[in-house]
């Protein structure tokens, strides 16, 4: 019945890492602004052609003509970047229009069309894939207990993901700047009561998710592949992730990434891979109709 | 299967198109031909509904001027319909450009000038509507040549066989395109060809004459069947699996994968639980690079066999960082590789030349840019044959034109099933001495990026290699 339940769950498990990448990002901004960042997607694909183009000579634009930085130099550099176009896409173009839902909607979804049509003029439809570890520094498959034959950069993936996740934890219990995110996320009027400027703050919280999206894009198009479509489909996961955990709740969304990462796994494994996606929704409505605020959420209060 | 009519159709599309695509229902095929009488009825329609909105454009919707087609004018315009965004349909582009350019320069079609027109699909069967419907209505073309995706092309059939217009498919391979449509009625939908590639029945049974050829080599027997969830693999799953049983072969797997698919592990992991010495897999849609990276990085034996359409990218080696190594893929043409006729290779050869310094992809189309010269080349000798492209008045002419035809191409000799056959309209399959399927060749990627055909052995330019890391 289950076989290969071992390498289900260590699957599972990795995979589940890279969703909550995927996701905290998402949550974070939706929790702090009440934004639903559309071009969330498109900050995961910045991150992985960032790297592209820093790391591999396939493509090439003005001033990066076929550069080929060490992966280790490359990736914080990718990721950096994408942490500033998160920055400048909220002072450049969401604070103006945040406080309307819809017309922020569109205006992300729009920077996210147009980032596709920017990755296919510049490196085309084609897909990218590259090597994130070097096969100097590590093998690039391990065996850990039963399962053999995982990849290096599955688990690397894996550890830099609860990395991220720890200092991110850090920052917003022990830092001045990072429980001023978390009181907004709480309660803006509060926030703003007790003196925290909540348009700094804002703009701050688009920084770090940003630098988040850079980490999960540059490990999605390593495990997968870098394409112009690359962004809808963890948008999507990142909705249902989102809504699942508790809107604004990073505790939550971390507990639905690996609910879902475990679930379309072993769902793949077991009923086909045809079902993967299906349960997720399944669970999607289940959640909205019995936990309207998700598993951690709160009620919205202003 | 879709089957939209105009009616049925929204969207931004121009008052004049709308008008001039539209029929009472009632009048639609009346008489069960998409002739003449059609359009003469039409503008009559369109005189008594007093359409205002009707401009010159409409002019171009009838064929010949709407003088009755007695003194038809050039240019013929040729539109070519695919997904341009893709690689596949870059080259498919280029290489229509290519065909109509050199047949410009020997004196066009009948001594008329001639014009290709592009329109992209996006692979999406609604625009693929729209577009058709824009090709025909407002660039006034004569033939549409292309499309990719199976259900794109199912999703314009009746548009194009109300309005009569030939349509030569070049790059999708769903037998049901045939034989749902023509095969069901054939006068409504005799204005449809497929000139390349053969059809997917057709390519499961090359495919099992491939697997025997592999088990001589190698002395594989256990084999692992893995899909794209999408029409035009139902023949391979239908066919393939059990013939392979047939053949005495363990068939230890068989799959359909959702064409979303983003994670891979599971897969690969099931290939090697079952033991399979290869895996064979038809990607039309999924983009296996990730399959291809995982395989490499954990360098696993088993052969990658089958259908990969995103493989074939002149580039694709090197876009996956040699990833893709020992893959192959069956694709007409060959990739460029061998002469499957005497014009393959100096067709790719100007092709190479001409497109060198534009942008990726470059080096030789994929299989439907070959498909794509052929068809129009195929077109060009027909109208010759037939006297006439005027398909409103006159469409039986360029049918049976159409059928007469026997063209050495690029990606084969190309000759088509007649009325009464299975597949009317359809690509004939290339038999050598032994009834073996030869117009289906097979590329694999070898080591340094080296895109070598291992098959048939007419063709072949390397043998085929069992991956070894």
């Amino acid at each position: 019945m289950f076989s290969g339940l071992p390498t289900v769950l260590v699957n599972a498990a990795l995979i589940s890492a890279l969703y909550a990448l995927i996701a905290i990002g998402f949550t974070m901004i939706f929790g702090v602004g009440g934004v639903l960042n559309l071009a969330h997607g498109a900050l995961l694909m910045a991150g992985a052609y960032a790297y592209l183009l820093l790391a591999r000579d396939t493509i090439s634009v003005p001033v990066f003509e076929s550069m080929t930085l060490h992966p280790l130099i490359a990736f914080p550099i990718a990721v950096v970047t994408v942490a500033v176009l998160s920055y400048l896409l909220y002072v450049v173009i969401v604070q103006f229009v945040e406080d309307n839902p819809i017309v922020t909607f569109l205006a992300t979804i729009v920077v996210a069309l147009a980032a596709t049509e920017v990755v296919i003029h510049y490196a085309g439809a084609s897909t990218h894939t590259y090597t994130l570890i070097p096969s100097d520094l590590l093998p690039s498959t391990v065996g850990f207990g039963p399962v053999d034959g995982i990849l290096t950069v599955d688990v690397v993936g894996f550890v830099v993901s609860w990395v991220a996740i720890g200092l991110l934890w850090l920052y917003v219990t022990k830092t001045d700047s990072g429980r001023a995110i978390r009181a907004t996320s709480m309660t803006e009027r509060g926030a703003r009561l007790t003196g925290v400027n909540v348009h700094a703050v804002r703009a701050r919280t688009w920084l770090v998710a940003g630098a988040l999206a850079g980490i999960g894009g540059v490990f999605l198009g390593a495990s997968a592949s870098a394409t112009p479509g690359m962004w809808l489909q963890p948008l999507s996961l990142a909705f249902i992730i989102v809504v699942i955990g508790g809107i604004g709740s990073i505790k939550g969304s971390i507990v639905a990434a690996y609910l879902i990462g475990f679930l379309q796994t072993g769902v793949g494994e077991y009923l086909g891979q045809n079902f993967r996606g299906i349960l997720s929704l399944v669970l999607l409505i289940a959640v909205l109709f019995m936990l309207p605020q998700g598993l951690f959420g709160r009620e919205f209060h202003e | 299967m879709m089957t939209r009519h105009n009616e049925q159709t929204t969207g931004d599309q121009h008052t004049d198109e709308q008008t001039t695509g539209r029929r009472p229902t009632d009048e639609r095929n009346a008489d069960g031909s998409t002739g003449g009488t059609g359009y003469v009825r039409r503008r009559h329609f369109l005189q008594t509904a007093g359409a205002a909105a009707v401009t010159s454009t409409l002019a171009g919707c009838i064929p010949g001027s709407g003088d009755g087609g007695d003194n038809l004018e050039g240019p013929i315009r040729i539109g070519h319909l695919a997904p341009l965004q893709n690689p596949l349909g870059i080259g498919s582009r280029r290489t229509a450009t290519m065909a109509v350019d050199q047949i410009s320069d020997d004196g066009g079609i009948m001594d008329e000038e001639v014009e290709v027109v592009h329109a992209d699909t996006g692979g999406n069967p609604g625009t693929a509507q729209t577009e058709a419907e824009r090709l025909v209505a407002e660039e006034d073309v004569d033939v549409i040549v292309g499309t990719f995706v199976s259900e794109v092309t199912q999703a314009i059939m009746d548009y194009v066989a109300q309005e009569g217009v030939p349509l030569i498919v070049t790059g999708s391979s769903a037998p049901s395109t045939v034989t749902d449509f023509i095969g069901q009625d054939y006068d409504r939908y005799k204005n449809f060809f497929r000139t390349g590639p053969i059809n997917s029945t057709f390519q499961a049974e090359a495919m099992v004459d491939y697997v025997n050829h592999l088990n001589d080599l190698h002395g594989w027997s256990s084999f692992a069947v893995v899909a794209d969830d999408a029409a035009w693999v139902e023949p391979h799953l239908n066919v393939l699996p059990d013939a392979l049983e047939e053949q005495g072969y363990d068939l230890v797997m068989e799959q359909s994968l959702n064409i979303n698919i983003d994670d891979f592990s599971p897969v690969i992991n099931d290939v090697v639980e079952s033991d399979a010495d290869a895996m064979i897999r038809f990607f039309a849609h999924i983009n296996a690079a990730p399959l291809l990276v995982e395989r490499a990085q954990r360098e696993l034996t088993f052969g990658i066999e089958g259908i990969h359409v995103t493989g074939m990218h002149p580039a694709f080696a090197q876009l996956t960082e040699g990833a893709a190594t020992y893959e192959t893929t069956s694709q007409s043409g060959g990739g460029g590789t061998t002469d499957i006729t005497e014009n393959t290779i100096p067709f790719v050869e100007s092709y190479r030349e001409r497109f060198a310094d534009s942008d990726p992809p470059v080096g030789h189309p994929m299989y439907m840019g070959f498909n794509t010269y052929d068809a129009i080349n195929v077109y060009k000798a027909a109208v010759e044959r037939g006297g006439t492209w005027d398909y409103g008045n006159d469409l039986d002419s360029i049918v049976d034109a159409m059928l007469a035809t026997d063209h050495t191409g690029v990606a084969g000799q190309i000759q088509l099933y007649g009325p009464d056959a299975e597949y009317p309209h359809d690509a004939k399959e290339t038999r050598d001495d032994e009834g073996t399927i030869s117009n289906f060749p097979i590329t694999q990627w070898q080591p340094q990026g080296a895109l070598e055909c291992v098959y048939p052995e007419q063709h072949a330019t390397a043998e085929h290699m069992a991956p070894r890391w």
